[in-house]
């Protein structure tokens, strides 16, 4: 069984967990990948290829700190491609040694308050076209079922369907594209063992 | 490397509609042979999809952030008190379209106290984030009532079953009734099915504690991967506690809308497929019932189910109305 769930979709636990623990932290690892000066498609591979080891975890219980593994994972993988490709810029590789060698604790402080991330949950949200933002809101704030939600509004079930994935879609562009993140983050500490990935 | 991979705007609009598709439970069959498809092309879609989902997952949290953080408008009056007894969650807001549109952001921060009770349709699964950051998710059929006191959560399962994790807070016990049964959990996740005679308790992550309410030297300690099925009408030894995690995994697969088999007989899987649909299969012959299978099924699927133990035991199926009757 853990083959068929591990491939077909990751297990409710994990997906839970991730999007806790780990989503809240995707902005900011993007924007220490942007400072490396890296090509934007080579930042997303590194970000899916990240998600990717995570998504072949059995088990989450372990990982105390998401932040820490996000960005043990990110590296880990940047130098998996390193050494596959040779494509990453040199100068980021001594980066990623300097990172290890520094003891910054990411530590609470670094958490953004359960204000601002709400704020920025609003916004994301806010920020999309009408239609889809009442669709968005009755299924993620009411989990309201589709069926429910195509009667409620007197359109089709397939066009819910639609206009929910267009909304993830605009929110998951949002999200690659936001600025900043908590950057004045001086280093990680690496207590976290990097998910062990596939290799290849 | 660049150009070889399909560009990655494109491999997120995928994974965003498929993260979808799997958020509604609207996948076809064939979709689902195209959904494996598509995440056998390349690694990294799989890393999508987990994205795509989590990402779901985070903006659920809004709703939770919100009750936690945002200020109670005491003064206003325009909420109704926190402890309005029996209130539909969608009561609250028939209002409608019009002003989900209008007012999103008002709507967004408005505090989620006091008593709250979620029920669930035949054949439906409900993902819930509470407001103390847990997520409940909600089986066929269920009806559970949520009440976050400063002191304690407390959750009355009325009906059904449901699966929660839990979020850590040791000042707030996080205390689940069904029936006489109690199970206690700081930070962890379990599931709770309420039976005619008991509750079926099952151990995902942490330890969470069980006991019969009003019975002495009834509490067990019951760790991850254990389930027990606690009976208040047996004695204290009926108490059962087994561990068996590949069991779990299997015995809460609903959450994803399947049954998982594993030589269970045909008897138990039609128990099991019937809590979710309003067509009811019925096993014409005992010798059909108890035989064992091993496979997969979808939830809201008994047609399928009952032509695939047709075919392996040669009999045959017949529709009637809201009954699927198999027999020799």
């Amino acid at each position: 069984m853990p083959g068929r769930w591990g491939l077909v979709k990751c297990r409710r636990e994990i997906i839970d967990w991730v999007g806790s623990n780990i989503i809240p932290y995707e902005r900011e690892l993007r924007a220490w990948l942007r400072r490396r000066a890296l090509p934007a498609q080579d930042i997303d591979d590194i970000i899916h290829d990240s998600y990717l080891c995570i998504a072949q975890l059995s088990d989450v219980g372990h990982i105390r700190n998401g932040r820490a593994y996000l960005f043990t994972t990110a590296r880990s993988v940047m130098l998996r491609r390193v050494r596959r490709d040779r494509i990453v810029r040199i100068e980021s590789l001594i980066e990623i040694d300097a990172m290890t060698l520094q003891d910054a604790d990411p530590g609470p402080e670094r958490h953004a308050s359960a204000r601002q991330e709400l704020a920025r949950i609003q916004r994301l949200v806010a920020s999309l076209p009408d239609r889809c933002r009442e669709i968005f809101y009755l299924r993620r704030m009411e989990g309201m079922p589709q069926r429910q939600i195509a009667k409620r509004l007197g359109v089709t079930e397939h066009i819910v369907e639609a206009q929910a994935a267009r909304g993830l879609k605009l929110i998951m562009k949002a999200i690659a594209q936001e600025e900043g993140g908590a950057e004045h983050h001086q280093g990680m500490r690496y207590d976290e063992h990097p998910a062990k990935c596939r290799e290849d | 490397m660049t150009n070889i991979r399909p560009n990655a705007v494109r491999i997120d609009d995928h994974a965003a509609r498929w993260a979808t598709k799997l958020d509604l439970g609207s996948l076809s069959e064939a979709e689902e042979a195209a959904l494996d498809h598509w995440l056998a092309q390349d690694p990294l879609h799989q890393g999508a999809l987990l994205r795509a989902q989590a990402i779901l997952v985070y903006l659920d949290r809004g709703r939770a952030l919100a009750a936690g953080s945002a200020p109670v408008p005491q003064e206003t009056g325009e909420e109704e008190p926190p402890a309005a007894p029996g209130r539909r969650r969608f009561l609250r807001f028939s209002g409608g379209a019009a002003a989900i549109a209008a007012g999103l952001g008002a709507i967004f921060v408005l505090p989620r106290l006091g008593r709250e009770e979620i029920m669930t349709g035949i054949g439906e699964v409900r993902r819930v984030p509470l407001a103390d950051g847990s997520v409940a998710v909600i089986n066929t059929a269920s009806r559970l009532a949520i009440t976050l006191q400063p002191k304690q959560r407390a959750i009355n399962l009325e009906e059904g079953e449901a699966w929660f994790q839990v979020a850590h807070d040791k000042s707030r016990p996080f205390i689940v009734a069904a029936g006489a049964v109690r199970v206690r959990a700081v930070g962890t996740a379990f599931a709770v099915r309420l039976r005619p005679e008991g509750a079926d308790v099952l151990v995902t992550e942490g330890v969470v504690e069980t006991w019969i309410e009003g019975r002495a030297g009834s509490r067990r300690l019951l760790r991850a991967g254990g389930r027990s099925y606690v009976a208040p009408g047996t004695d204290q030894a009926a108490i059962a506690v087994e561990s068996s995690p590949q069991d779990i995994e299997r015995a809460l697969a609903w959450r994803g809308g399947e049954i998982v088999l594993d030589g269970q007989t045909v008897d138990y899987a039609v128990a099991e497929l019937n809590r979710y649909n309003r067509q009811h299969i019925v096993i014409g012959d005992p010798s059909i019932g108890r035989e064992p299978l091993i496979g997969y099924f979808r939830t809201s699927d008994p047609m399928k189910f009952a032509a695939a133990v047709a075919e392996m035991t040669g009999s045959h199926v017949v529709e009637k109305g809201d009954e699927i009757l198999v027999s020799r």
